[in-house]
């Protein structure tokens, strides 16, 4: 790095310490930048900054959002007898994406991860229990993800929720949709077949 | 099932290597560190994907190199089955650590013998577990799945058990790590202790075909949980332990401290055995493999035998090839010529092969 000019070398190490993003890549992506127009890359700035300056979380779900409460809590179309628990912001936009899901969410920022030292008190366990508390929920449905700190989280909930509501159920693991059953591995598949259901 | 060809570039000491084996008896001979078993490891990831003595990618490119590929061509049964070309590769990472790719067949398995394998009788429990879940692994394809599972499970829950020593909620932490702990740690035991009764028959057959004696070989599961099959009965037994388990700052029952009993004649085969008779037992153990796992995948598997002679009387060398004949295709290695009737024999010398 000692060849490259000062500016040059602090912007390979800053996208150096994106995710994904190793010395190859940060130097391919700083020299596509060289080449750009200067509004360009003014715009990119600004916007990096920007979403640090008027992005907030909302104080009910703790979503991602730029007014606070966010338009999914304002909204009085969305049923708040139904409340969908993800681990993060992008979580959300997946459940929104399928357009089927009408109730309300919350986010709570992370999973139970004790390799990274995250328990429940680094989560909005306790703004859950109070959103919760306050009444209006009667299913509470945990979609965190399948892997062992998602599953953990959802049991963790499950325990803590089942005498404060009236159901708490679990999205179900399976096969994707569109998908052929020979290509699917062996482990979704035994799950799918765990998790099967009559056909009426 | 058999290898038709494999084609291997820069992987160990070899750069290239093309070879063309037949489907039976495949004698590899040459002096020392020529790279026998670094072709039998090339066609262990030929067909399983994974080596069987490394589980570090790194160790196994060409030194210097950032990329090395094992292609070749499986065949099913006598070939009427089916064929498949795979290609697998490991490659450098622009982060420095390798990456293994390639795409799985269902039905192919091989089973690998080495001198490793005196460690499932004389060595720690660690090695028995690991050698019962390879056989489970192969019987039912979601056994390794589950094993990552369960370890991803048990780093997370031991390293709550350090960080909460002393704390009083303890016991709510832990629930839902017990939960997953009893369930995927159940399914682990439910299958060994069914791969344990699949080697049994063929165990006793093969020990008896195979030494010069009378006595029986057996293998029984050994866990602190005697007979109980439900996720309820590890659950409990983790509530029990947990204040030694606080202490400790580990999990101190589970799957990952079970063991396996191999006796002879009833006594402890690391105890009693000489060390001719403890590989004979490891081989034996692995032969017995053969048939549970041909009957799982729907075709026999293919056996690489590392200098799997060595130690043995000439009495029961005769025996165990005579053995090895009757099985489908098998690579053997050995320092020295062996006069075996219809084997194939190929000189490996310097990172090269040539039919003798």
């Amino acid at each position: 790095m000692a060849y490259y000019p000062e500016p040059v070398a602090r912007l390979i190490d800053a996208l150096q310490r994106l995710p994904g993003i190793g010395p190859k890549t940060a130097q391919r992506l700083t020299f596509f930048l060289l080449k750009r127009p200067a509004d360009e890359v003014r715009e990119l700035s600004e916007s990096l900054v920007a979403v640090k300056d008027k992005i907030v979380y909302c104080r009910t779900c703790f979503n991602v959002t730029d007014e606070d409460p966010c338009r999914l809590c304002a909204d009085p179309a969305r049923d708040a007898r139904l409340l969908c628990v993800v681990e993060e912001p992008n979580d959300l936009l997946a459940m929104e994406r399928t357009g089927e899901y009408r109730g309300r969410y919350h986010v709570l920022l992370g999973a139970l991860s004790p390799l990274d030292g995250v328990g429940p008190d680094d989560l909005k366990v306790r703004e859950l229990l109070a959103r919760i508390e306050a009444g209006a929920v009667e299913e509470v449905i945990l979609a965190t993800n399948p892997n062992v700190e998602g599953e953990a989280t959802a049991l963790y909930l499950a325990k803590l929720l089942r005498p404060l509501v009236l159901r708490v159920t679990r999205i179900a693991r399976g096969l994707p949709v569109g998908g052929d059953l020979e290509y699917a591995d062996q482990v979704t598949l035994s799950k799918a077949l765990e998790g099967r259901r009559e056909i009426s | 099932m058999q290898i038709g060809w494999i084609h291997v570039v820069d992987f160990r000491n070899y750069r290239t290597l093309e070879y063309s084996p037949t489907p039976r008896l495949n004698l590899l001979i040459g002096p020392n560190a020529q790279g026998k078993t670094n072709l039998l490891e090339a066609l262990g990831m030929l067909i399983a994907g994974r080596s069987f003595r490394t589980s570090r990618l790194a160790e196994m490119p060409r030194w210097g190199v950032e990329r090395s590929t094992i292609s070749g061509e499986l065949v099913r049964g006598d070939g009427s089955a089916g064929r498949r070309v795979v290609r697998r590769t490991l490659t450098k990472r622009e982060d420095d650590r390798w990456q293994n790719a390639g795409e799985s067949v269902e039905w192919a398995r091989v089973i690998a013998f080495g001198w490793q394998d005196l460690e499932i009788i004389n060595g720690a429990p660690g090695a028995r577990r690991n050698f019962i879940d390879g056989f489970a692994g192969r019987l039912y394809p979601t056994h390794l799945a589950a094993l990552v599972r369960y370890r991803q499970i048990l780093a997370r829950r031991n390293r709550l058990l350090q960080q909460h020593a002393h704390g009083d909620d303890a016991a709510a932490r832990l629930q839902p790590w017990n939960e997953q702990l009893a369930a995927v740690g159940m399914e682990l035991m439910d299958r060994r202790r069914k791969a344990v009764a699949a080697l049994q028959t063929e165990l006793a057959r093969i020990y008896r075909a195979l030494s010069t004696t009378r006595s029986k070989v057996e293998v029984r599961y050994w866990t602190a949980l005697g007979e109980a099959t439900e996720p309820a009965a590890l659950l409990a037994a983790l509530n029990r332990t947990q204040r030694a388990e606080l202490r400790r700052g580990q999990t101190l029952v589970g799957p990952h401290r079970d063991d396996l009993a191999i006796e002879i004649d009833g006594v402890d085969a690391r105890a009693f055995a000489s060390r001719g008779q403890q590989r004979l037992v490891a081989l034996v153990l692995r032969l017995a493999e053969v048939l549970p796992v041909a009957e799982a995948a729907g075709t026999a598997p293919v056996l690489l035998l590392d200098d799997a002679l060595s130690e043995l009387d000439p009495g029961v060398r005769e025996l165990v090839l005579r053995e090895l004949g009757a099985a489908e295709q098998v690579f053997l290695t050995s320092p020295e010529t062996l006069a075996v009737k219809g084997a194939a024999v190929f000189q490996v010398n310097a990172g090269g092969i040539a039919p003798v």
